[in-house]
């Protein structure tokens, strides 16, 4: 490869490597103490898209419609169940950022595999720079390699 | 190269019979001496077999598995804590009977809005063959009670009486109000319309005396008792009656398409404060009338009925009790 | 950089001597029939049973994570699907050809000599695939279907038609294995046009002709070879080898096959829906998948079909119509087309393996459960029966996924533009769509 390419190689990591380990500015939100009250129903959760705050109490009210479901936090490690007709509480601190699952963890019938809600604690920064990161992937090839390669022979 | 056509023949069909012959094999042996039991939430089926055969004193072993949810096994009116039937897995439960009888087994952990279909029974012979002593009638049968007619009471309180005010008034009820019978017979409506003509009263105002009320009926009950009355709440009644008694349980909206109407309400006074405790036990224990309530007698012994019963008032009353319900 | 395995006399003999390969085979036809009757007998609850978690979770990890990108067609070589047929058909297990073929034998009609049967058997089970992936019956139906339909193909048709022409898995395992960096080739071709009976594809004393319909001397690409080793029995020439060989290798030569790029399509789509649908919070999409024959089925019916079948290629197809324009290429647009398509192999098979990563590490404790009890009847035969549901390496799975999907871009990118250098074409529009499906997928898995 010509110097050039390589210069532009050597970018493209370092660009790479920005992209995914550069700290961003942290809007510093106060905590709060945020409540969520979630109807857990065969085989989703009502509402299944939670936000909140990095540091925030998080209190979540699992209402069961049905059967028990349960609810354990992927990343969190935390999980609680319902019985219908009794609300169940798990409260948690939000002090890992992202965006995490959470699934049922009682078996409620056929889909219960694929019963699934998600928190968001602060921005999607993963999301982000994930996004850049493909971007970046695709300049890879039309910056450094711009010309088509001649034709095979046979 | 010359293979082994035999060999390779011989390989693959024991290969294949043996992998055939393994859940066959499993559960021939398995099955001794024990029966399994299969759930299924109630429009699916319930319980599988619904009926057991069993003898005074011989231990009846049951395996027992979930094909859908969670659910739990009971025994109606027995000591015997319940176990969950987990979806997928086993759970062993050997029961030994002391006396015949038909046994009701029930699922403790709400499974749908038909929960509480899910039933079977143990019948149980041998052992003191001597017919047991005749049951007596629920007391709203012995009091001519009629439990489907409407209850509306005549007076209601402003505000919520508290039974702790009441106390202060405790020495000037006679024993015959303070007895078991008359609490058990009397909406607390009708009590305070027999107290307001009493003489002795007369002083109290209608505040004070619906305070006395809410001490009368505090006093036929224990805290053990409304602990157990709240626990059974919970488990069996939140589901359609809600946790706060509002007759807007999870279920409720199924009640309404079913029966035309939600379940009670228990924070209504009108209809709650009309209602004797006769009334409320004949209810719970014969429930149905197509209203969905279901039938609890097989299930709940009287003493828990009764402790309910305290428990569902604590809904119009500030009783001294951390079990109180509001 | 092709790196000859078969020069190593270990290896060539494992691979030549029929009893390494039979007894993988006895074990996965052992494994096979006992998911089938787990299916069957044992308990309904999909997250307790053999069928479910060895077939779903357990195979599926193996293939889509291990077997297709790094062995391409090596699950092929083991699958048992084809074997009580094949053995019928041949009227043998071990014994050489006899003389005259035991059943129909007729030759796969020409016009069904492509993948499109694939694409829609694929496309089939991918529309009931809710349904099929949670109820151990209806595995245990789907996978009783294929093996009967095999032996009734065999019956009836040559070699392995089952294989070749209609086994769903077989089109995307075929597409994928182009980029593998395994390959079976032959090390001289004036060897074969030299060779005067090819027993390679007509059989011998040695071993059968080419089960998968293929002369080896023609393989120029992993996707119709199923690496039975069979041409490495018969060539009397010594001449067939396994090699290593760089990722990827196949798709420097852009396809200008129609099925074939369809099967792209269906695959890059269908891995988009099902990351929607199985990972994503939308409860009423799951149900609408799940609940055949109803309205809102219908509904998601139309949407599946119409995403794949419509809404993908035709974005493609503008893709490729801009690439054209700004090239002034003189190729037609159905060759740029089909060429182009070749570069989603690469973004297929990662948007798969970023999929299936999620649904593998959240599920795969259920492996250690429905081993130690298959049927759900309370067994403990290796002691694991009690560990419970636990997803695991949650905290690297976001990286994983991001890493697969964006290094799937850039080889996307660059088969892309090898492809472009085939039909004299831009490759930046085709880049850009694929820029726009990853960052679709990325935030529906992440």
């Amino acid at each position: 490869m010509s110097k050039k390419k390589w210069i532009f190689g050597v970018l493209f990591v370092m660009a790479g490597a920005v992209i995914v380990f550069a700290p961003l500015p942290v809007r510093a939100t106060p905590p709060t103490l945020r409540t969520f009250r979630i109807e857990a129903s065969q085989f989703a959760y009502t509402p299944a898209v939670l936000a909140v705050n990095p540091g925030d109490t998080v209190t979540i009210e699992l209402v069961s419609t049905d059967v028990v479901h349960g609810l354990y936090l992927d990343g969190y490690g935390v999980s609680v169940t319902a019985d219908p007709g009794q609300t169940a509480r798990l409260t948690f601190i939000a002090d890992k950022s992202g965006s995490f699952r959470f699934r049922c963890n009682v078996t409620c019938g056929a889909l219960h595999p694929f019963m699934i809600g998600k928190l968001q604690v602060g921005p999607n920064t993963w999301l982000w720079r994930a996004i850049v990161l493909t971007i970046l992937a695709a300049l890879v090839i039309p910056i450094l390699r711009p010309n088509l390669p001649r034709a095979r022979a046979g | 190269m010359k293979y082994s056509e035999p060999l390779s023949r011989i390989l693959i069909i024991s290969g294949v019979l043996l992998v055939l012959a393994v859940p066959f094999a499993a559960q021939a042996i398995g099955a001794q001496g024990v029966i399994e039991i299969h759930a299924r939430v109630a429009e699916s089926g319930g319980w599988t077999p619904s009926t057991i055969r069993a003898k005074v004193g011989v231990p009846l072993h049951l395996r027992m598995t979930s094909d859908d949810v969670m659910h739990s096994f009971a025994i109606g009116q027995s000591d015997t804590p319940a176990v969950d039937v987990l979806p997928g897995q086993m759970t062993d439960v050997t029961l030994t009977f002391d006396k015949p009888g038909t046994y009701t087994y029930y699922c403790t952990r709400w499974c749908g809005p038909n929960h509480w279909r899910m039933r079977g029974t143990i019948e149980v012979t041998g052992g003191d063959s001597a017919s047991p002593p005749p049951g007596t009638p629920p007391l709203y049968v012995t009091l001519n009670l009629d439990i489907d007619a409407a209850h509306p009471a005549a007076v209601i309180p402003v505000g919520i009486p508290e039974a702790q005010r009441g106390a202060q008034f405790a020495d000037l009820l006679t024993t015959t109000v303070m007895s078991l019978d008359y609490y058990r017979s009397h909406s607390p409506a009708h009590a305070f319309e027999d107290l307001r003509v009493d003489p002795s009263l007369t002083s109290l105002n209608n505040s004070d005396l619906w305070d006395l009320i809410a001490y009368l009926w505090q006093s036929n009950s224990t805290p053990e008792g409304l602990a157990e009355g709240q626990r059974l709440f919970a488990q069996n009644c939140t589901a359609c009656h809600g946790e706060t008694g509002g007759g807007n349980g999870v279920f409720s909206a199924n009640i309404k398409a079913l029966a035309g109407k939600t379940p009670a309400n228990f924070s209504d006074p009108t209809t709650m404060l009309g209602a004797a405790p006769a009334l409320l036990q004949g209810k719970i224990l014969r429930g149905g009338m197509g209203t969905g309530m279901p039938s609890w007698g097989p299930i709940l012994t009287d003493q828990q009925t009764w402790n309910i019963i305290s428990y569902l008032y604590t809904f119009q009353f500030n009783e001294n009790s951390a079990a109180a319900g509001k | 950089m092709h790196y000859e395995l078969t020069r190593f006399p270990l290896v060539k003999a494992l691979l030549k001597n029929r009893w390494p390969q039979m007894l993988v085979w006895l074990v996965m036809l052992a494994g096979f029939l006992f998911a089938i009757l787990s299916g069957f007998f044992g308990t309904p609850v999909g997250n307790r049973n053999f069928g479910i978690v060895f077939v779903w979770i357990a195979w599926w990890a193996v293939l889509i994570l291990v077997a297709v990108p790094f062995f391409g067609r090596g699950w092929c070589s083991v699958c048992p699907i084809p074997l009580p047929g094949e053995w019928l058909q041949r009227g043998a297990i071990m014994n050489p050809p006899g003389n005259k073929p035991k059943w129909y034998n007729l030759r796969w009609p020409n016009k069904l000599r492509n993948i499109w049967l694939q694409n829609l058997t694929f496309t089939l089970v991918a529309l009931f695939s809710s349904v099929i992936l949670t109820t151990p019956k209806v595995t245990a139906i789907v996978l009783a279907a294929m093996i009967f339909l095999a032996i009734g193909m065999s019956m009836v048709f040559e070699r392995r038609t089952f294989c070749r022409y209609i086994c769903p898995v077989s089109g995307f395992i075929g597409l994928y294995a182009q980029a593998a960096p395994l390959e079976l080739r032959v090390k001289d071709k004036q060897v074969c046009l030299t060779c005067k009976d090819k027993p390679c594809y007509n059989g011998s004393p040695a071993g059968y002709g080419c089960p998968w319909d293929v002369f080896p001397g023609g393989l120029t690409k992993n996707t119709y070879c199923g690496l039975c080793m069979e041409c490495l029995r018969t060539c009397p020439y010594e001449n067939i080898a396994v090699n290593t060989r760089p990722f990827s290798d196949d798709l420097a030569k852009p396809s200008t096959r129609m099925d074939e790029a369809f099967k792209a399509f269906i695959m890059l789509g269908a891995a988009m829906i099902y990351a929607g649908e199985f990972l994503g919070p939308w409860g009423s999409l799951k149900l609408a998948a799940y609940s055949v024959g109803s309205i809102s089925w219908f509904g998601y019916l139309v949407a599946f079909l119409v995403f794949i079948f419509g809404l993908l290629p035709a974005l493609f197809l503008g893709a490729v119509w801009i690439g054209n324009k700004l090239s002034q290429a003189t190729a037609a647009l159905k060759k740029s087309f089909t060429a182009f398509a070749t570069s989603l192999v690469p973004l297929g098979l990662m948007f798969w393996v970023a999929f299936s990563l999620s649904f593998v590490l959240t599920n795969a404790a259920y492996i250690f459960s429905s081993l130690s009890d298959p049927f759900g009847w309370g067994w403990n035969l290796f002691g694991t029966a009690a560990i419970p549901w636990q997803p695991i390496l949650t905290t690297i799975l976001l990286p994983l996924q991001t890493l697969a999907l964006a290094g799937g871009l850039l080889w996307t990118a660059s088969t892309a533009r090898k492809a472009g250098s085939e039909v004299k074409v831009s490759p930046v529009p085709v880049i850009v769509f694929s820029t726009a499906a990853t960052v679709a997928m990325l935030g529906l898995l992440l």
